[in-house]
């Protein structure tokens, strides 16, 4: 499973969703959805939103093993 | 979010389906069969179904303009995303990003399985059974009823969870 930390890094930087949408041409809604782990962004997607939250791509997202 | 059209398009949907099924017994005949016996008894359901064909025309026309004049206002608001009321392609679809065209494709992956199922079954009921053409009708207009409210709700949960 994907697991992130835009909504931690997200906050640390004091975005809101539109803004960080803004950032990386998404709606808020989608930014939602990947906080909320219900939908798992493209790699283009990934890229820019490590990009835009000043991040490895490996620091934003990462896997996990399901129990 | 909350006020785009997109999300309510099948919400006018559903009222449309309502008024042609009130409609449509206006159009069938069946229940002056059925009375055909009694003629006082059919008289009376004939002025009943004529009644019912005049207001659900009516009733049509009104939510009609209705329609249009939201979908005007919401175009006059949405210039980059208007609506076009002779669009082939279901205006409810929301595709502006990933995310939303995942939430979309969710959606009408749920209408393609209640379709999948419900259409044969149906076509199998009216086949088997002598089913009067009002009802054959209604139940076309329950399917298309119930593929919108599918959509409706999904979209709804999603775009739901996503303003928490």
């Amino acid at each position: 499973m994907l697991r992130n930390r835009v909504k931690e890094l997200r906050a640390r930087y004091g975005y809101t969703q539109s803004e960080l949408g803004k950032k990386v041409d998404v709606t808020r809604q989608t930014i939602a959805f990947i906080e909320k782990g219900e939908f798992s962004p493209s790699i283009t997607l990934a890229l820019k939103l490590a990009d835009a939250l000043q991040v490895e791509i490996g620091e934003l997202f990462w896997l996990e093993e399901e129990e | 979010m909350k006020k785009d059209f997109r999300i309510t398009y099948p919400l006018w949907n559903m009222a449309f389906i309502l008024i042609l099924a009130v409609m449509a017994v206006g159009f069938t005949s069946s229940f002056v069969n059925v009375t055909k016996t009694d003629s006082s008894l059919s008289i009376e359901m004939q002025a009943v179904e004529g009644f019912l064909l005049f207001a659900a025309l009516i009733a049509y026309l009104v939510l009609t303009t209705i329609y249009l004049i939201a979908l005007q206002a919401y175009n006059r608001k949405n210039p980059g995303k208007k609506i076009s009321p002779f669009s082939m392609r279901p205006p409810e679809y929301m595709e502006e990003d990933e995310g939303m065209t995942f939430i979309t494709r969710k959606a009408v992956q749920k209408v393609y399985t209640f379709i999948t199922w419900t259409l044969p079954l149906f076509a199998l009921i009216v086949m088997l059974f002598p089913i009067p053409r009002l009802f054959i009708v209604w139940g076309i207009l329950a399917l298309a009823f119930g593929q919108n409210l599918i959509y409706y709700l999904e979209m709804r949960r999603h775009l739901k969870e996503a303003a928490e």
